[in-house]
Formats: C-alpha cells, structure tokens, sequence
C-alpha cells in the first residue's frame, strides 16, 4: 500500500520538500511523515500542512496535485519508487541514486541534476538543465536514465558524465553541452548549438541538427552499439532506426575548439 | 578588443581614460602603440576608433568565438563555417596572429554580446577564450556594465556571500543558482509574494511577465525619482540621489571603490537609512527560524 499524498494548500512560493524520498519516509509512520519539516519560502512548516497524507511505513510514493513550485521532491534517493499525478517542480531526483521516478504531467528545471544512478520517467514536458551539472560544478549526471516524452528546455545533460537521456520532443539550444559522457538521444531535434564544448560522449538525433562551426563530418555508418542501444530503449517504446536499407547516421566529429572526442549521429533516411 | 559594446557613444571617457589614448612607461606613444579591435553586427561610432573592425552576422557571436577557440590551438575549422559568421580565414589569422604577438590584451565586452541569444554562456565563450589565451600572452576579460552602480551590488554581495547575484538565503544560508534564483526568473515564474527594489526599473526593463508579477504583488520601491516601477508599486520612498544628496561609495567598472562625497543637501533620507530602520523594524519580530534549529544543507552531502 503506497503512502499516497494529496496536495490540499497550493504553495505561494517555492515549497522545498527534500524530505518526500522513500528513503526518508520509508520507514516513518503517518503521523511522523506529517510532521516533517518543508520549508514554503523561508518558513519552516510541518508536511501536512500542505498535503493529505494517507498510509505509512512504504518506500512507494504517489503524489496527487498540481505542483510547480514544490521542489527537490526525490532529492538523493537510493531506493523505492515515487509516482507523480500532475506536474512538478525543479530538482526533481536531484543527487538520486537508485530508485524510480514517473510523473505523468510536466516537470520544470534541473530534472535528475547530478544524479548517480536511478531512473526517471517524464511523460509530459521537462524544463532545462535535465542531468545537468549544478552552476560550478565539472560534473553532471554520472550515471542513470532519464526519458522525457515531451519536449524540453536549454542545456539539456550540460556537463553529464554517464548515463542516457532521450526526449521525445525538441529541446532548445546548448543541448550537451560541455558533455563528458554519457548519451542524449534526440526523437525531435534541437534547437542551435547541439553538443557545444563537447569534450566526449554521444548525441543521437532521428531529425537534421544544425551544426555547430566546429563539429566536422566524418563518416556514414551504421553503429553497431545503436542495434544494443535500440533494444534497451524498446520496452518504453522508443525506436531508433539502423537498417542500412532504410539509412544511416552521419556521423560528426568534435567540438575542436575544445579540442573534443564527442561525436554526433544524426539520422538521414534513404542515405 | 569590444565585443558587442559601443563605448564611443554609451561610455565615452573609456578610451580617453582607460584603454587607448593613455600614454605608459611601456607604451610611451599612447594610441600609436597599442591596436583596437571592435566586433559588432553593425559599424557603430565606435568603429571609427578602431583599428581592425569585424562586423559579424547577428546571433553569430558564440560561434565565432567557438572557432577562435579552435584556431588558436590550430584545430582546422572549414572556410564555409567562417564565413556563415560574416568573416573571412584571413581575417582571423590576421587578428589571431595580432593577439598572440600582443604583450597585453584586454576584452571588453558588452550587452551586444551577453544580452542576445545564448546570454550567459556568450560571455561564458569570451571568458575562457581569454583563459586560454593565456596558454600564449596575458589577456583579461571584464564586462562593460551599465548606468549606475552594478559593479558594487556585484563585488558587495560577493564579498559578503560568496556568489555576485541570484542568490537566495530561505534556508538561512547563501545558495546561488542563477536560473532558479535571479530576479528576472523568479518574477516571471511568479515565485516571489512580495518585492523590494532599490535603485532599479524593472518596470522599464523586464518582460512582460515580470511587470505582470510586480502589479500582483507588494512592491517596494526605494528611487530618487517616479520610475515605471514606482508606478505600478504599492509603496514608494523617495531617497536622496547617491553621490549628489547622499554620501556612499560606487564601484567602477575595474571593481575600483570610488568614495562619494554629496554637493547638495536633499530633504530626503539616504538609501541607507531606509534600509537600516526597515532593518531595525524587522529586528523587533521574533526571529525567523524555530529556536536552536540549524540550515538544513541542500548540497550533495546526504
């Protein structure tokens, strides 16, 4: 039985909830998770104040409600899943170890920024800076997956070191950005200055990109690792096309300003 | 070397004070002795002082600077990509070649550059081509700020703080990430329930959304004048203009405190003593944090 929570008072200014994680309502009971302390502005508040908390002692959380300012929900989680009807605000998995995340509505900015390892599922839009690295930091997020069926923001895996994103729709510019490693898979393209900085790591995109000065093209070619890649992703139902009689990927080369090893595949049917 | 600035018409004393015309110990003939470089998307005023100017495509500021980045470590960047910027290879070799021979360059950069798609991370590209033309010569980068004293909101809140702005202090320790917490970001979300602003027009500057947020909610305006933000603010305190009516100090652009002594006597308080009753009265209510709790720490420590 999942602790399930209703939000009841929409929060006027940012609702910090660090504490909505598995692992610290895992093992607490109804009445100790609402008194857990979430700060509304600078005000430091019992849970329960803003949401309806129904079941205890359960490492599986729903959240019910319309929650764009209600953020750091899952912050550094390990284990457990949470489950989110309606949309979310930033940080969400922030730091997150292991464990599940699905929201089924929109998420706003900084989605799984440095996260370890887990997986997060957006079936709406996300904002910018998903896994990215946080303002100072040379490291985004290291390992993990993200999938985000909408579109998203700017900077999207600005700085990761490992793991995989995919998104659905388009993101906007600086997608990859400074990139370490890792793999961003791109259903819809993006916006200008995909993979600038680029030191190493994969950018996959099924639509034409425009490419940054510095990206050169190398080869066409049909990778094998996307054939191991494709499978992965199927059970979410994500295609990634690689028969040679349908196309290839042409493959770019770069960022030489850095000077960088990333490469990006970009998709061209009939080639 | 301006990027994005036109200093002859918006800071007219910097080249007479500060960057061409003074004559040194090591550059005894002044202007003779040192070269100017302005890029622009269009031939401003300022372009008649400069030696070299490159008039680039508009939104073409980060690529340029990506393939200089490039070129200086002698990466091989292909002749259509220059010229999708609106240059030519010659011309930067020829400017590449200028800056590796200088014995001290300087960028000056402007909202031509930090201000137009991209934003931030423009300025980001300009910086570390400066940082990496250090692996060559000695450069600096600095920013050609605006009217009024932004510099020392800038340098106070980074002594004090450790971050220049975007900055939020709700868990009772500075946290900054410019983005979630910078004044533009945070109206235009609608994240704050009240607004205090000193020394600014945001009504003049922000997009709509922001104006919109400001009307909503309990605005407070510090100005020595009726600014667009006074008129949409709930709470408007006229104060002595800094430097003229009221003593202080400005930062100049070089980060330099500058001492001002007022030549007027205005009927009006100083900024800072609005600033110190408001901070008084706050003083008098029970203090915001529950007895003997500490800042829960929202950084990667668990």
């Amino acid at each position: 039985m999942p602790v399930t929570f209703h939000l009841k008072r929409t929060p006027t200014v940012p609702l910090e909830a660090e504490v909505l994680t598995p692992d610290v309502i895992g093992g607490l009971s109804n009445a100790e998770i609402r008194a857990l302390t979430v700060y509304h502005g600078k005000r430091q508040l019992p849970l329960g104040e803003f949401f309806d908390v129904e079941g205890e002692k359960c490492e599986d959380l729903v959240l019910h409600g319309t929650m764009p300012k209600v953020r750091w929900v899952g912050r550094a989680m390990s284990k457990g899943t949470i489950t989110i009807h309606g949309s979310i605000g930033m940080h969400l998995g922030a730091y997150m170890t292991g464990g599940l995340i699905n929201v089924h509505g929109n998420a706003g900015d900084w989605i799984g920024a440095e996260m370890k390892n887990g997986f997060i599922h957006i079936h709406g839009n996300a904002g910018g800076q998903v896994g990215a690295a946080y303002r100072g930091a040379l490291q985004g997020m290291r390992n993990g997956t993200i999938i985000i069926d909408g579109s998203a923001g700017l900077e999207v895996g600005m700085r990761m070191r490992r793991g995989t994103i995919v998104v659905g729709g388009p993101t906007r510019d600086f997608t990859g950005l400074q990139m370490k490693g890792g793999t961003i898979i791109l259903m819809s393209g993006a916006e200008i200055r995909t993979g600038a900085w680029m030191k190493r790591g994969t950018i996959i995109s099924l639509k034409p990109l425009q490419m940054m000065p510095t990206f050169a093209y190398a080869a066409h070619l049909n990778p094998v690792f996307i054939n191991i890649l494709a499978r992965t992703l199927a059970p979410f139902g994500i295609r990634l096309p690689n028969e040679e009689s349908e196309g290839a990927y042409a493959l770019y080369s770069g960022d030489r300003s850095i000077p960088g090893k990333g490469e990006i595949l970009v998709w061209q049917p009939g080639a | 070397m301006y990027w994005g600035g036109n200093p002859a018409e918006c800071h007219p004393r910097h080249f007479t004070k500060y960057t061409i015309m003074q004559k040194s110990k090591f550059l005894p003939r002044g202007r003779k002795d040192r070269t100017m470089v302005l890029v622009d998307i269009r031939e401003t005023k300022s372009a008649n002082a400069a030696d070299i100017f490159l008039q680039i495509k508009p939104g073409k500021d980060f690529e340029l600077i990506t393939i200089l980045r490039a070129m200086i470590k002698d990466e091989y960047v292909a002749d259509e990509q220059i010229n999708a910027t609106g240059l030519t290879r010659e011309t930067l070799d020829d400017l590449i070649r200028r800056m590796k021979a200088a014995k001290f360059g300087c960028m000056f950069f402007g909202m031509g550059l930090s201000m137009t798609r991209g934003k931030h991370m423009n300025s980001a590209a300009l910086l570390m081509l400066a940082a990496e033309m250090n692996a060559f010569t000695k450069f600096v980068a600095m920013p050609m700020r605006g009217h009024g004293n932004v510099t020392g909101a800038d340098v106070i809140m980074r002594w004090q703080t450790g971050y220049p702005f975007g900055i939020s202090f709700n868990r009772g320790y500075p946290r900054y990430n410019p983005g979630e917490f910078s004044t533009v970001d945070v109206l235009v979300r609608g994240d704050c329930d009240a607004a205090f602003i000193i020394g600014a027009d945001p009504g003049g500057t922000m997009p709509q959304p922001a104006i919109d947020h400001l009307k909503r909610i309990p605005t407070i305006v510090l100005d020595p004048h009726i600014t667009h933000t006074s008129a949409l603010a709930r709470v408007h305190i006229t104060t002595a203009p800094q430097g003229i009516a009221a003593p202080g100090t400005a930062y100049r652009m070089d980060e330099l405190p500058m001492p001002l002594k007022p030549a007027l006597k205005s009927p009006y308080p100083s900024d800072e003593e609005v600033v110190r009753r408001i901070n008084e009265a706050i003083a008098r209510k029970p203090f915001w944090l529950p007895d003997g709790s500490q800042p829960q720490m929202l950084t990667r420590q668990v």
